[in-house]
C-alpha cells in the first residue's frame, strides 16, 4: 500500500509524448496478447477437435475399408460358390473336388483360409492354421451374415462368406484373411490421416480402453498425446468379440499447427513493432504542436517573435490560431505600453527616456566628421501663463509649441523632457555647418505670438546647446552640458541661446560643491550674523542694525552672500537659512539696548513659505524681543507671483506687530501701485541712487520725489550705501529720514555691535556725520 | 367344419371316415403357406397306387417354377413344360433325385421319374432365382397348406401315424418336422408351429 504511490510515480513520465505512446502501445499490446492467446488456444482446440473428427471420420472410413475388403473377398468366393461344378461337388459331397477347388481359390485370392461350412454342420476346407469349429460359425452364417471376424489359429482374421445354393443354400464358402500388423498397415494407408490400426479381441484391450464406449474418441498419454478410437467389428464366429482400435497421435497432428502458431507469434511481433512505431508517431503528431506552443510560449516570455505555424484546423490548430491572436494582442499592448512609457502623454512627443535612447543611437551612427546638436529649450514665462490663464491654457500652450516644433523642424527629433522643457536633437550635421545660424533659426521658431483661448501669450524660449563631438561624445554628457548652457542662457536674460562652454561645466561643479557645503553649514550652524547700523538723521541717533549673513568657510574663508544666496534661493535652502537668520537676529537684538531694532531680509522664496508668520512669532517669543523692534525687509519681486497672497501674508505679519520695509526701492519692476496696496513702514532707497548723488544731475530729484512720496504715504525713508558725509548731507536736505552705509560702519560681528553701541552712547555727537 | 366346407378328398372319400385338419404357423403365429403335410400310417402305406388330385407337372412360367411346391407319389413321372419364351434348364442335386435336363425351349416338355421319396430341390442353371420343390411321398394323405396355412387330410384309418411337415424354409434338418400322431375316428385338428428362416 505504501509502496504503490512511489511505484506509480516511477511511471509518471515527464513527457506527454512518451506517456501517450506507452499507454497506446500497452493497450494495443494487451489487446494483441489477448487475441494471440485466444487464437493460440483456438488453434490448439481446433487442432484437437480436428484430429478428433479426423479420427472419428477415419474410423468410419476404416469400417468401410474393412467392409469393402470383405466384399472383395466375398466376390472372389462368389465366383467359386456359384460355379455349377463346385456346387455339384458340394451337393454331392465330393470332398476331393471341393478341397482342390478350395486350394485353388486360396491361391487365387491370396487368402489364408478357404473352407466350406455345410448347412448340416460339416466342414471342409484348407487353412494355414487351425480353423474354428463349424458350430461357432453356423449361427452367424445361417443368420445371413456375409462377413465378420473369425479366429484362425491365434490370429483374428476377416472372413467373407458366400452361400452355396443348389438352389437352396446347402452351405457357405468362407474365405479368410488374417488381420495381422502388415495387413492393418496396408489398410491404414487407405485412410486419409496417419492412423495406427489394429484389431484385437475385447478381452485383450489395454485397461485404459477396456471400458471405452464404442465409436468414441479417447485421449491418453503423457509425453505423447494419442487419440484412440475403439469400434466393435462384426464377428462371424461365436465367442469372438473383435475390436478395431485406431490410434492417432495428437501430438503429431498438433505439430502441423505449430508452424501456424509460430507464424501467429511472428505476426504478433511484427504487429507489436508496428504498434510501437505508430504509437510513437501518433504521440508525436499530438505533442509536436504542443511542443511548438511550449517553445513559442517560452519565446513569448523572452519577448521574441512567438507566433506558431498553424497546420491543421482541429483543436490544436485552433489553439495555435488563438495563441497567435493572443501573441498579436500582447505585442500590440506592449507597443502601446512602450509608446506610453516612451512618450509624453500631453504632447505625444518622445519623453526623456526615448530621447536618451534616440540620442545614443544617433551618437552610435555618427560618422567621424559629422556633428550632432542637442538643444535644451525652456519656455521663458510658462509659469506666468499657467498662473494667469490656468493650467488648461498652459497645457494648450505646450501642445501648440510641440506641434509647431515638429512641423518646422521636420526630421529633427523633438522631445518633451518635462514641465516647459523641451529637447531637440539635430543629427548628421556636416563639419562646415554654421551652427550659430542654425541656433538662430531654432530661436526664431519661438519668436511668434500664440493665441490661447483668445488671449495672446508670449512663447519665447531660452535654449542651451551642446554639440558632439566637441562638447561630449556620450548622451549623458551632452545632455548635461546642454542643460548647463540652458541655465546660463536663462541667467543671461531670456529669449536667447547659449552654446556650451567648458567654463560652464566648472561653474556648475563649483555650484554643486557649494550646495553641499551649504547643507553642511545649515546642519552644523556654520553661519554668522553681521550687523550694519542704521542711523536716523532725523532723530540724530542710532536707530537699528540690519542683520547680514556671513559664511566663514573652513577652506575658502569668508564667502560673500552674493555668492551663496542665489544658490540657496535656487535650491530652496534659503528657507532654512532664513529661519535661522530670523531666530539669531531676534536673539542678538534682545541683548541690545532697549531702543534698538533689528532688520532682517526675507527672500521671496522664504516669503512664500506658509509658516513664515509662525516662525517669526516663535523667534520673538523665544528671544523675548518686542515685535516692534523687528523689521522685515522684503523686495518688490514678491508681488510678481500672486498679489493677493502676498498682501495676505504681509497683513498677517503686520498683525504680529513687526515693521515691514520695502527693500531696494526704485529698481526692478517698481510700481507705485504696491505702495498704495500696502502701508509699508519704510522704503529703502537703492544705493544706486545714492551713488549718483555726487555727480549731480537728476539723482537729487529722484531722491526728493521718493521722500516726498513716502512722506505723503506716511512711510519712513532710508538710503542705502551712504559712503561719505556729502551724500549724507544731500540726503538730509532732500528729506531722507535714515541712512545706512560705510559712512557709519561696515557690517560688524555681534561682539563689535556691543562696542559700537557703547561708543555711540559715549559719544552721542556724531562728528563723522557732520564731517 | 371341414366337411361343412365340402373340400373333396377324392381318393379316400368312402373308405376313411377319419379326417385331420392341420394348420401350420410360424414362430410369430402367422399362417405358413405351401407347407407340405404328410400323414403316414405306422408301418407304411399298403393301399396300392397313389394318385393325387393334381397333375404331376412343374411348369416354367414367367421365369419361375409353377407351382413352386409339388407333391407327387413315389415313382411318378413329372413333366416340366416350358411355357416361357426363354429357354430353361432343370437340375437337382438332391439325394432323392439327381438329374440335369439341358436347356430347352418354349412349349417343349421334358419329364423325369422320381423313384425315391424325399425332397427334390429344382433349379435352373441360368436363372439362379428360380426355385421349385417336388415332394416325393409314399402316402396318399398329403397336401399343401393354403394361404391360411391350413390343409385337410381325410380318409385315413384311425390309428398310429407319423406326421411329417416339410417346408422349403423350415429351420430343421432336411426341412422336415416329424412327429407321431394317433389319429382317431372323426375329425381332429392339429396346429403346428414351424421355425422358418
Amino acid at each position: 500500500m505504501i509502496q504503490l504511490p512511489s511505484a506509480l510515480q516511477r511511471f509518471r513520465f515527464r513527457s506527454l509524448k512518451l506517456r501517450i505512446a506507452v499507454a497506446y502501445a500497452a493497450l494495443s499490446t494487451a489487446i494483441l496478447a489477448a487475441i494471440l492467446l485466444l487464437a493460440g488456444n483456438g488453434i490448439a482446440r481446433f487442432g484437437e477437435d480436428s484430429a478428433s473428427r479426423d479420427l472419428a471420420a477415419n474410423a468410419r472410413v476404416f469400417d468401410e475399408i474393412i467392409a469393402l475388403r470383405a466384399q472383395q473377398m466375398r466376390g472372389s468366393a462368389d465366383v467359386l460358390s456359384r460355379d455349377f461344378g463346385f456346387r455339384e461337388a458340394v451337393a454331392t459331397g465330393d470332398q476331393a473336388t471341393i478341397e482342390s477347388a478350395l486350394v485353388s481359390l486360396r491361391e487365387r485370392s491370396r487368402s489364408h483360409a478357404a473352407f466350406v461350412v455345410g448347412l448340416d454342420g460339416t466342414m471342409t476346407g484348407s487353412a494355414t492354421a487351425a480353423l474354428p469349429a463349424s458350430n461357432d460359425l453356423w449361427d452367424a452364417l445361417d443368420g445371413g451374415q456375409d462377413h465378420g471376424i473369425i479366429r484362425i489359429g491365434d490370429k483374428l482374421a476377416l472372413a467373407a462368406a458366400s452361400p452355396i445354393k443348389v438352389p437352396d443354400t446347402i452351405g457357405w464358402l468362407v474365405v479368410a484373411q488374417p488381420l495381422d500388423a502388415a495387413e492393418m498397415r496396408r489398410l491404414a494407408k487407405l485412410a486419409a490421416v496417419d492412423i495406427d490400426a489394429r484389431v484385437v479381441r475385447a478381452s485383450q484391450l489395454p485397461p485404459a480402453l477396456a471400458g471405452a464406449p464404442s465409436g468414441r474418441v479417447l485421449e491418453s498419454g503423457d509425453s505423447e498425446r494419442v487419440l484412440h478410437h475403439v469400434t466393435a467389428l462384426p464377428a462371424l464366429q461365436a465367442g469372438v468379440r473383435p475390436r478395431l482400435v485406431l490410434d492417432h497421435s495428437l501430438s503429431k497432428a498438433l505439430g502441423e499447427y505449430s508452424g501456424l502458431q509460430w507464424l501467429l507469434v511472428a505476426l504478433a511481433g511484427a504487429g507489436l513493432t508496428l504498434i510501437i512505431v505508430l504509437s510513437w508517431r501518433i504521440a508525436r503528431t499530438i505533442t509536436r504542436p504542443l511542443s511548438a506552443l511550449d517553445e513559442a510560449t517560452r519565446r513569448l516570455g523572452e519577448g521574441k517573435d512567438a507566433s506558431v505555424e498553424v497546420t491543421s484546423d482541429d483543436e490544436i490548430g485552433r489553439l495555435g490560431a488563438s495563441f497567435n491572436v493572443m501573441v498579436a494582442a500582447i505585442a500590440e499592448r506592449e507597443r502601446q505600453i512602450t509608446h506610453v512609457a516612451l512618450h509624453d502623454g500631453l504632447t505625444n512627443l518622445p519623453n526623456r527616456k526615448l530621447f536618451v535612447e534616440q540620442l545614443d543611437q544617433a551618437l552610435a551612427r555618427r560618422r567621424d566628421e559629422a556633428r550632432l546638436m542637442v538643444v535644451y529649450v525652456d519656455l521663458d514665462d510658462f509659469k506666468v501663463v499657467n498662473d494667469t490663464l490656468g493650467h488648461p491654457a498652459g497645457d494648450a500652450l505646450l501642445r501648440n509649441v510641440a506641434k509647431h516644433l515638429q512641423a518646422v523642424l521636420g526630421d529633427a527629433i523633438v522631445a518633451r523632457l518635462g514641465g516647459d522643457e523641451f529637447a531637440i536633437l539635430l543629427s548628421d550635421l556636416s563639419a562646415t555647418e554654421n551652427l550659430a545660424a542654425l541656433a538662430n533659426k531654432l530661436q526664431s521658431c519661438f519668436d511668434r505670438p500664440i493665441l490661447i483661448d483668445g488671449q495672446q501669450a508670449d512663447a519665447s524660449a531660452s535654449m542651451g546647446i551642446a554639440v558632439a563631438p566637441d562638447d561630449g561624445l556620450d548622451g549623458i554628457t551632452l545632455m548635461k552640458n546642454a542643460d548647463l548652457a540652458l541655465y546660463r542662457a536663462k541667467r543671461d536674460g531670456k529669449a536667447t541661446y547659449h552654446f556650451f562652454e567648458q567654463s560652464l561645466d566648472e561653474q556648475a561643479r563649483h555650484r554643486r560643491q557649494m550646495e553641499l557645503d551649504l547643507r553642511l553649514a545649515i546642519r552644523d550652524g556654520g553661519f554668522e550674523l553681521y550687523f550694519q547700523p542704521l542711523y536716523s538723521m532725523h532723530e540724530e541717533r542710532l536707530k537699528a542694525f540690519e542683520a547680514l549673513i556671513r559664511w566663514p568657510h573652513a577652506d575658502k574663508g569668508m564667502i560673500s552672500p552674493v555668492e551663496f544666496i542665489p544658490l540657496a534661493e535656487e535650491t530652496g535652502l534659503i528657507v532654512q537659512i532664513g529661519e535661522w537668520v530670523i531666530r539669531e537676529a531676534c536673539r542678538q537684538a534682545a541683548t541690545w539696548d532697549g531702543e534698538l531694532s533689528v532688520a532682517v531680509n526675507i527672500s521671496p522664496k522664504q516669503f512664500l513659505t506658509p509658516g513664515l508668520a509662525n516662525i517669526v512669532l516663535s523667534a520673538l517669543a523665544s528671544s523675548g524681543l518686542p515685535a516692534n523692534r523687528l523689521e522685515l525687509e522684503i523686495t518688490e519681486s514678491i508681488f510678481i507671483a500672486n498679489v493677493e497672497k502676498t498682501l495676505e501674508t504681509l497683513h498677517s505679519l503686520r498683525a504680529l506687530g513687526v515693521r515691514i520695509a520695502l527693500d531696494d526701492f526704485g529698481t526692478g519692476y517698481s510700481s507705485l501701485s504696491y505702495l498704495r496696496s500696502f502701508p509699508f513702514d519704510k522704503l529703502k532707497i537703492d544705493q544706486s541712487f545714492v551713488r549718483d548723488l555726487a555727480q549731480g544731475g537728476n539723482a537729487n530729484a529722484v531722491i526728493r520725489a521718493i521722500t516726498t512720496l513716502a512722506d505723503a504715504l506716511g512711510m519712513e525713508t532710508l538710503a542705502e550705501g551712504v559712503e561719505d558725509a556729502a551724500q549724507a548731507e544731500i540726503l538730509r536736505q532732500e528729506g531722507c529720514h535714515q541712512i545706512q552705509g560705510y559712512l557709519l560702519s561696515r557690517p560688524i560681528d555681534a561682539d563689535a555691535v556691543h562696542v559700537f553701541i557703547a561708543g555711540m552712547v559715549a559719544e552721542p555727537d556724531q562728528h563723522r556725520l557732520s564731517a | 367344419m371341414a366337411f361343412a366346407l365340402g373340400v373333396p378328398i377324392a381318393a379316400v372319400w368312402a373308405a376313411a371316415p377319419a379326417s385331420l385338419q392341420v394348420q401350420i404357423v410360424d414362430e410369430r403365429g402367422l399362417p405358413v403357406r405351401d407347407a407340405v403335410v404328410e400323414l403316414t400310417p405306422n408301418g407304411g402305406w399298403r393301399g396300392g397306387a397313389i394318385r393325387f388330385a393334381w397333375k404331376p407337372a412343374m411348369a416354367q412360367k414367367s421365369v419361375a417354377f409353377v407351382p413352386g411346391t409339388l407333391i407327387v407319389a413315389r415313382g411318378s413321372n413329372v413333366a416340366f413344360p416350358n411355357l416361357d419364351s426363354v429357354r430353361h434348364s432343370v437340375y437337382s442335386f438332391s439325394k432323392a433325385a439327381r438329374f440335369e435336363i439341358d436347356l430347352y425351349g418354349r412349349d417343349q416338355t421334358r419329364s423325369q421319374a422320381f423313384p425315391i421319396a424325399g425332397t427334390v430341390a429344382l433349379g435352373c442353371n441360368i436363372h439362379d432365382q428360380m426355385r421349385g420343390y417336388i415332394r416325393v411321398v409314399d402316402t396318399p394323405f398329403a397336401g399343401k397348406t393354403d394361404q391360411n396355412g391350413i390343409v385337410r387330410l381325410s380318409g385315413m384309418a384311425a390309428g398310429g401315424h407319423q406326421l411329417t411337415v416339410w417346408h422349403a424354409r423350415a429351420r430343421t434338418p432336411g426341412g422336415e418336422l416329424k412327429r407321431a400322431l394317433a389319429v382317431g375316428a372323426g375329425a381332429s385338428s392339429q396346429k403346428i408351429a414351424l421355425k422358418l428362416r
